[in-house]
């Protein structure tokens, strides 16, 4: 009898399962593809090695700007191919003595529950005390005729292309139709961003939508919006009322949670396609069935599924936590960088939530001009009208990830501009527009 | 004692490693001390037997001084001995502290963490609490002076990992809940934020002292319960005559006739059965009761400043129309503000109506030194039987208080059933 059988290796199962193991549990992860699930294997780190590598491509072709001079950059794809499985696979063996060293068993397989403390994996049936169903989400599939055509790729097959495209169309600008626009035009493709809606809601605030629009429009991409896809005919797709050929077509509509063929039915667990329904401490409507990540279609970033999953396993075992999405950042490493945390203005307008707005550009901060010449962008902070309390933090520009953490981190413990004024932020970082954002909304 | 480091002027004696009478050698441990910094042992410089301890556990002991005697049994050692007892454990007594951290105490209270050093109170009210030299660091440090705190030092002397106990257990406050503690605000349950910190949502808004009105209303219903014997009968009577003639009223045309409404009529029917059962409309005052013959009636009426009761005198004189005008009168004056205090006092009976926001039956309270208060309810269907069938006919509800020091529950339930006749039979009341 196994205390605990993750189902599905992700960032959600395997960081759940490992801290089950290591107290002391008997904890067993299921897992049919590969450990790390789609964050390591065909998300989060394979597009952060492509956009490196078009990051570096960009420094190198303006390296005139920093006082280099140097002969024509070029991107090397197969090279580029090799790094990203060197890298996957450093990290997918840290994952498995991760799990290792936790005493957790690792099982290859299809697993469906057979009943609320009964898994079976291939036929094989295992006793389990709980169920943490870790199953993430795969591309989404709109029903756009022609959608099944060999030249649609979606954001897992993109990432296995060999050579750049010359001509590339994606559906959807939402963060990873526009993390990929964003590789493709620094590599060279001519890229197309079809949107249906009639503004990227990537980001979650209006503003920094527009600018990112902007940038992403500058770097040559051809972003256009209210342009649904109605048709694909081979490698011709058909939006709005205007005709495009492309040598290939990403589909980058979104991701929806893997619910099929896992057994929810036959025990009951309450889903929808949207995802299996927890409360904030992870419980499904079934006893002892547990889940976390992407499936429950609640927050869908690899971060938020790890602390999801380990809330899960201390609720489980005796320890009571709760998890907190508002101090959960958010970022988009298109180039420029788009970070945030907290609630949007939107939010706070619809909550009724009374706020003071400010914005430093990110050119207060010194090493901002140093590191990313001729680059720009902008943090904004939403503070509380009546106490000053930091709500929200959205940043664009170079650099805005690594220090989004620190308003997190703000968010979480409810500092007010008095109190980050009392932080000092080393000199020169980037972070230090944060600080004076904030200062600026005092 | 040595002096272990170049800013020490005194140490805590921890404890004795050695006893009095033990064989000791050169370089043994035999005492444990503390600075404000980090614990030593003393080693024995010679070897030989403990004569004697000059110092107890607890006890801060200036650096230089002889704190025991090694030599052989029988050695007189009284030159070894230091002139005079230091009382230097003064200098080190926690003054009250002048700037406790209230927020984070309140904090402490509000959540029941296990924490058991802080349970428990200190053992004598007047003995201050005594702080080790580094628990005293601790808490000037953390500006933490928690005002219970029993120390697991020698002598129940407080220890720096005491206060770490508390202060790392406890819950913490963000920087906002502080704020807002400090502010007022009451911190309440278990803190929702990472390690259970407090957070601004984990608090209660301040409390309102109730004022005017509700403190008049909080009084009167405190009295009522506490100083007579309710009960309450739940009936209910055929309404189906009531609407009829309700929707006649509406039809007839007359604005005044039309504006009648059924809270109206039932406080019409009311006033004819206080005529038929005297006995409700009475009030008790210092074991008196006073019969009135005059029906004062008055009629619960909510306002956006809470509960008033607009009395309607000599309502017994008063036509339906002259009744219901009187009440719309009052109701506005009443939602207004503009009630005069004679329109609030004297009343010898109550009607309180929840009917029109579908209460189906409640237990209203009396009003002192009134003896009954009669509760309207909502209008239901209830299945009737009528010959073979059963019907399915509107009831409205009636609940009635009464005061069983003097109303014993056989008049509660004729008055009841007399009202319900009347209701029944309105045409003939009115």
């Amino acid at each position: 009898m196994h205390d605990l059988i993750v189902i599905g290796a992700g960032p959600g199962g395997y960081e759940a399962a490992a801290h089950a193991g290591q107290m002391g549990k008997r904890v067993a992860v299921v897992e049919k593809r590969r450990v790390g699930g789609a964050c390591l294997n065909v998300g989060c780190i394979p597009t952060k090695t492509f956009l490196k590598a078009s990051k570096l491509l960009f420094e190198c072709r303006n390296a005139a700007k920093y006082g280099i001079r140097a002969s024509e950059a070029q991107l090397d794809m197969p090279a580029l191919l090799a790094r990203k499985a060197r890298i996957v696979g450093t990290l997918t063996r840290g994952v498995e003595t991760l799990l290792n060293r936790s005493g957790v068993e690792a099982i290859a397989g299809h697993a469906r529950l057979a009943s609320r403390n009964t898994v079976n994996v291939d036929g094989r049936v295992l006793e389990t005390k709980n169920i943490l169903i870790a199953t993430g989400s795969r591309p989404a599939v709109p029903p756009v005729p022609g959608i099944d055509s060999s030249r649609v790729l979606d954001s897992s097959s993109a990432l296995e292309l060999d050579h750049v495209p010359e001509r590339l169309a994606i559906i959807g600008a939402g963060y990873i139709g526009l993390e990929f626009a964003s590789f493709f035009a620094e590599a060279g493709s001519k890229v197309t961003v079809l949107e249906m809606l009639e503004e990227t809601t990537a980001a979650g605030d209006a503003e920094i939508s527009k600018r990112l629009t902007d940038a992403i429009r500058r770097s040559g991409v051809d972003l256009r919006f209210s342009a649904a896809v109605r048709r694909i005919d081979g490698n011709k797709i058909y939006a709005g009322d205007s005709e495009l050929t492309a040598d290939y077509i990403l589909n980058a509509t979104g991701r929806v949670p893997v619910v099929e063929d896992l057994g929810l039915d036959k025990v009951g667990v309450d889903y929808d396609r949207k995802g299996i329904r927890t409360s904030d401490r992870g419980k499904t409507n079934i006893p002892g069935v547990w889940a976390c990540g992407d499936v429950t279609g609640r927050k869908l970033l690899a971060h938020a599924a790890t602390r999801e999953g380990i809330v899960a396993v201390n609720n489980m075992f005796g320890q009571p936590d709760r998890i907190r999405y508002r101090g959960i950042p958010a970022v988009i490493y298109t180039h420029p960088e788009v970070a945030s945390v907290g609630y949007s203005e939107m939010e706070l307008e619809a909550l009724g939530i009374e706020y003071r707005k400010s914005t430093a550009p990110m050119g207060v901060a010194g090493r901002f001009l140093i590191e990313h010449e001729g680059g720009s962008g902008f943090v904004k902070a939403l503070v509380g009208a009546r106490y000053g309390n930091v709500l929200g933090v959205h940043a664009i520009g170079d650099g805005a990830s690594e220090f989004i953490m620190a308003a997190a981190f703000m968010i979480e413990t409810e500092m007010r501009v008095s109190d980050v004024r009392e932080l000092v932020f080393p000199h020169p970082t980037i972070g230090e527009a944060l600080k004076e954002a904030i200062v600026r909304a005092g | 004692m040595p002096k272990p480091g170049i800013t020490v002027e005194e140490c805590l004696l921890v404890g004795w490693k050695a006893a009095k009478g033990d064989r000791v050698t050169a370089g043994q441990a035999v005492a444990e001390i503390e600075t404000d910094k980090a614990g030593f042992d003393v080693e024995a410089p010679v070897d030989g037997v403990l004569l004697e301890t000059f110092f107890g556990p607890g006890e801060l002991i200036p650096v230089f001084t002889n704190i025991a005697a090694i030599g052989q049994p029988g050695e007189n050692y009284d030159d070894l001995r230091p002139a005079a007892t230091p009382q230097a454990a003064e200098s080190v007594r926690a003054a009250t502290p002048t700037a406790p951290a209230p927020a984070r105490e309140a904090a402490a209270q509000a959540t029941a963490p296990p924490a058991p050093a802080a349970e428990i109170a200190a053992p004598a009210q007047a003995a201050p609490v005594v702080l080790s030299p580094r628990a005293r660091r601790f808490a000037q440090e953390h500006g933490f002076f928690p005002a219970r705190v029993s120390g697991s030092g020698p002598q129940g002397r407080v220890l720096e990992s005491d206060l770490e106990e508390i202060y790392y257990r406890s819950p913490r406050l963000s920087l906002l809940a502080q704020a807002m503690i400090d502010a007022g605000h009451a911190a309440r349950g278990e803190g929702s934020g990472a390690g259970r910190m407090i957070l601004s949502s984990d608090l209660a808004t301040p409390p309102v002292r109730l004022a005017g009105i509700r403190e008049t209303i909080a009084r009167r219903m405190r009295e009522s319960l506490a100083k007579s014997a309710q009960y309450t009968l739940h009936s209910s009577a055929d309404a189906t005559a009531l609407l009829n003639l309700r929707k006649r009223l509406k039809a007839s045309g007359s604005p005044a006739l039309a504006s009648i409404n059924i809270n109206d009529l039932v406080m019409r029917c009311a006033v004819k059965t206080l005529t038929e059962v005297p006995e409700l409309n009475a009030e008790l005052i210092d074991g008196q009761l006073y019969r009135h013959e005059r029906i004062h009636i008055g009629f619960a009426c909510d306002t956006p400043r809470g509960l008033v009761v607009p009395i309607v005198r000599d309502s017994q004189d008063l036509s339906l129309e002259e009744l219901a005008a009187r009440i719309h009168l009052l109701t506005d004056q009443a939602l207004n503000g503009a009630l005069e205090p004679d329109d609030m006092t004297g009343g010898t009976f109550t009607v309180s109506n929840l009917g029109s926001l579908g209460i189906e039956s409640f237990t209203p309270v009396i009003n002192p030194p009134q003896v009954a208060v009669l509760g309207v309810d909502a209008i239901q269907l209830k299945p009737a039987r009528r010959g073979d069938a059963v019907e399915f006919v509107d009831y409205i509800g009636l609940s009635l208080t009464c005061d069983h020091q003097v109303i014993d529950g056989a008049p509660g339930a004729r008055f009841l059933k007399k009202l319900r006749e009347n209701v029944e039979n309105i045409e003939c009341t009115i």
